[in-house]
């Protein structure tokens, strides 16, 4: 295992997850934002309107300095975050989608290279070309998506993948198609959004209240499309984690995905009362607060696919903890568990303590601490006062008097539908429950 | 477990998709571009700040128009680093991950300082956008700069703790057998070779303004005072910090492990003496910016390329110690994922080239006219890119089918 990194109280898997929120917005943007700026250049140069062009312009800029910045950048952050938080979870995605990632990397390219150029020519390059420049944009940055969405999806449903460790078997898994309509519908709603508040900008009055009434028009049908994709979605979810959703196994699913649904009421109602109905209560800081309120349920929805993905972190194939969870003999992939519990877990870590002696009661102590930290971290905090899933609370919960009890508990992990078994030999679940013992007193 | 045991069983268990020495010419060649544009984007900064101080009219408008450079050029620069990144942990998987987790807190303080040097760029762009001749501010500018140095700094140190795999235990690992989770680790810090990659800023900056020149000068709306200006400052400027970098490239020579013998290694001899003749080339252009733009332009990329080479060969030097080796990574080669990787690729060139002959064509006409692109040229990339999604998308629909998950 590689060395593990401890986010005190939070747990590195929220930083995690607080990037990848942040990046939707910009990233659903960049992808559905340009189909409304075509749409309206369009219009323009149709029925000869050149006042349509100065929303060209001002939206084009916000996408160049919102997505460009914080969507490419919190891009790379994800990837940053998720090579600190869960190195082989991300090595192993890697490793098996490599040449879809180089893909989506030659549609960034042509992504940047069309959208400023797109950005610096209007007016400057006949209007035909400049078009087609947008149309190139919107295609580039939408066929990302299309990639993106097979590997975020085969985490979650990794099809037929485990069987043949074929690429597309596992690219075009059960969930990817209805992702894929889901995030293509919502990017619409969001480039809704953010279409109306820089409508909302523009002087003249007439052609003010024709775009946001547009933008809240793409907005309603992005969001109702959205809601009928995404009760597919929910449909073709493994059957694993329709049962931790459903079965109310975890409960906090069930409050996620109310939130979620909440804020997508919410953003509807935001396109019709306030883009159709009433366009004058568009702006900047109604604009804000529906922006804060997609930030939260886009947060909840992914904090929603992250939690039925549980005890996995890619579906089937590595556990949360990053451990081998089974065979993929296509691909020569033997099951870490049976491995680790033969030789003992710690012989399998270079970051470790040199010498543990069972009978000395601080080198187990510190043995467990590295043991509970990679087996246990990335999902639980480890502090009395964390915030995600403590540990120390938790274990409180079954009062252990001794460091036996914690045993038993140990070896009964796997027993729970969402935990990853426990990896290890005799000694490496001593030390393991001498640890957590200790961290229940603290 | 030894180190050459660890660093061998972090490989990824699902092997490589396809031959490693494919995936190292892609990461040189991709650092080589990224490389190339962080070159410009970090020298235009700096040019930008110093014209700006000389308060000459002819420094000022340039400093403005590096504004734009800097910008464009951040937001390239970050995606072409997405490639390299992404090929680093397909090969050297072990390394990058050990490194980046040891040294987590400045991995994601790399991203914060880089967004923040992109505002800060911005705000120097769009704050002397509309300003006077005479009233470029360089504030902004300096905060960039400064920020961009750190970045520098951040991924030196990441790049450099790869190559010290010895030292990593006794980094976190303290002798009473305590292990640190902290992420703080922050080693390595070789000046010469951070002055290599920093120096050559200056002279792909001045490379750059010597293709700034020539490409105006048919303008006739572009003062020839002006653009002579230009272009001898930045031959001037390729020819200093050439012989500063080749004088930095010793020196770093120098800090390298005598054992590596790299002073022999051929793709160091190679980039040596490419190196000197374009530093010569450049020094012949000096009185002729504009003529010898385009020959000093594809000089100088040929040896960056070069020296990329070569801080590859130096980088398996280093990890040969550690008893690693890439091409002896398990290989499960993938083929219909390698094909769609190439085929698009050679697509996306084919369509590249729409954007890249309208962003040429709109710099050549005077101000306030339209440059006419011929339509077919776009019609063709839209084309190829809707036929791209008809194709995969036609593929996935069959494979979904057969392999029943599409309902």
């Amino acid at each position: 295992m590689y060395p593990f990194w401890e986010v005190p109280f939070f747990t590195s898997g929220l930083v995690i997850a607080l990037i990848a929120t942040f990046h939707i917005l910009p990233c659903h943007l960049a992808t559905g934002a340009f189909w409304f700026t075509v749409y309206v250049e369009r219009k323009a140069y149709k029925e000869n309107r050149p006042e349509l062009l100065e929303f060209v312009k001002k939206y084009s800029l916000l996408i160049l300095i919102f997505c460009f910045v914080i969507g490419s950048l919190s891009g790379v952050g994800i990837w940053y975050a998720a090579t600190v938080a869960s190195p082989r979870g991300i090595s192993s995605l890697i490793h098996n989608y490599v040449w879809g990632w180089a893909t989506e990397w030659v549609f960034f390219i042509i992504e940047i290279a069309s959208i400023y150029v797109y950005y610096y020519t209007l007016g400057k390059i006949d209007a035909k070309s400049h078009l087609m420049m947008g149309w190139l944009y919107a295609w580039a940055a939408w066929i990302s998506m299309i990639i993106i969405t097979g590997i975020l999806a085969f985490m979650l449903s990794s099809g037929k993948w485990v069987e043949t460790g074929g690429f597309f078997d596992g690219f075009f898994n059960e969930t990817y198609w209805p992702q894929l309509f889901t995030r293509t519908a919502f990017m619409f709603g969001i480039a809704g959004v953010y279409a109306a508040i820089i409508a909302s900008t523009i002087k003249n009055r007439q052609v003010r209240r024709e775009l946001i009434t547009t933008a809240g028009l793409w907005g309603v049908v992005g969001m109702v499309a959205g809601v009928l994709f995404a009760g597919w979605y929910l449909y073709k979810l493994p059957i694993h984690a329709k049962e931790l959703w459903l079965d109310e196994t975890l409960p906090y699913l069930g409050h996620l995905i109310n939130i979620a649904g909440i804020a997508y009421g919410v953003v509807l109602m935001w396109f019709v009362i306030c883009c159709l109905i009433k366009p004058r209560m568009v702006g900047p800081v109604s604009g804000i607060l529906v922006l804060l309120v997609l930030f939260m349920g886009i947060g909840a929805g992914e904090g929603f696919r992250e939690g039925i993905r549980r005890p996995f972190i890619i579906d089937q194939y590595m556990y949360g903890n990053q451990i081998v969870a089974r065979d993929i003999p296509a691909k020569h992939i033997k099951a870490e568990i049976p491995i680790f519990n033969k030789d003992g877990f710690l012989n399998h870590l270079y970051f470790r303590p040199d010498k543990v002696d069972p009978n000395n009661q601080i080198d187990l102590l510190h043995a467990g601490d590295v043991i509970v930290h990679n087996q246990c971290g990335n999902c639980h905090a480890l502090d009395r006062f964390g915030k995600m899933r403590p540990l120390p609370d938790l274990l409180a919960n079954f009062s252990p008097e001794s460091p036996e009890d914690i045993e038993g508990l140990l070896e009964s992990l796997g027993d729970y539908p969402y935990m990853p078994p426990f990896a290890g030999n005799e000694l490496d679940m001593k030390a393991a429950s001498e640890y957590l013992f200790s961290i229940t007193r603290r | 477990m030894d180190l050459a045991t660890y660093v061998n069983a972090m490989r990824d268990p699902a092997g490589l998709p396809f031959y490693p020495s494919i995936f190292q010419f892609l990461l040189v060649l991709t650092f080589a571009l990224h490389i190339t544009m962080v070159n410009l984007v970090v020298g235009s900064t700096f040019v930008a700040i110093w014209e700006t101080w000389k308060r000459n009219e002819y420094g000022l408008r340039l400093s403005k128009a590096l504004g734009r450079v800097i910008t464009v050029g951040m937001s390239i620069a970050i995606v072409l680093g997405v490639a390299p990144l992404l090929f680093v942990q397909v090969i050297y998987d072990p390394f990058w991950y050990t490194a980046t987790t040891l040294s987590a807190f400045w991995a994601l303080m790399f991203l914060v300082v880089i967004t923040l040097a992109f505002y800060a760029g911005y705000g120097f762009y769009l704050g002397n956008k509309k300003a006077e001749v005479m009233e470029a501010k360089t504030g902004w500018a300096w905060v960039a700069g400064g920020l961009l140095l750190l970045t520098a700094l951040f991924i030196h140190m990441l790049s450099m703790e790869q190559l010290m795999p010895q030292h990593w235990k006794e980094w976190i690992v303290s002798a009473q057998g305590t292990v640190s989770y902290a992420g703080g680790e922050f080693h390595g810090i070789e000046f010469g070779r951070l002055l290599h990659f920093l120096l050559p800023s200056f002279a792909v900056t001045g490379v750059f303004l010597m293709l700034y020149s020539s490409y105006f000068k048919d303008r006739e709306d572009y003062d020839q005072a002006y653009l002579k200006y230009v272009g001898e400052k930045g031959a001037w400027l390729a020819l200093w910090a050439s012989i500063l970098a080749i004088g930095a490239g010793f020196w770093w020579l120098g800090l390298i492990p005598s054992e590596f013998h790299f002073a022999r290694n051929p793709f160091f001899l190679i980039g040596a003496v490419v190196g000197v003749a374009t530093t010569a080339f450049i020094g012949s252009s000096v009185y002729k910016p504009q003529e010898k733009a385009i020959p000093a332009a594809i000089l100088m990329f040929v040896s960056i390329f070069i020296m990329c080479c070569a801080r590859e060969a130096l980088r398996m030097k280093h990890m040969s110690q550690a008893g690693y080796s890439i091409y002896n990574y398990p290989v499960n080669a993938d083929w219909p994922s390698t094909i769609l990787f190439f085929a698009t690729f050679v697509m996306g060139l084919f369509v590249l080239y729409f954007p890249a002959i309208a962003a040429y064509q709109a710099g050549k006409v005077k101000a306030g006219e339209v440059a006419i692109i011929d339509p077919s040229i776009g019609r063709k990339a839209v084309s190829a890119m809707i036929g791209w999604f008809v194709i995969v998308a036609g593929l996935g629909i069959v494979i979904s089918l057969k392999n029943g998950t599409l309902f």
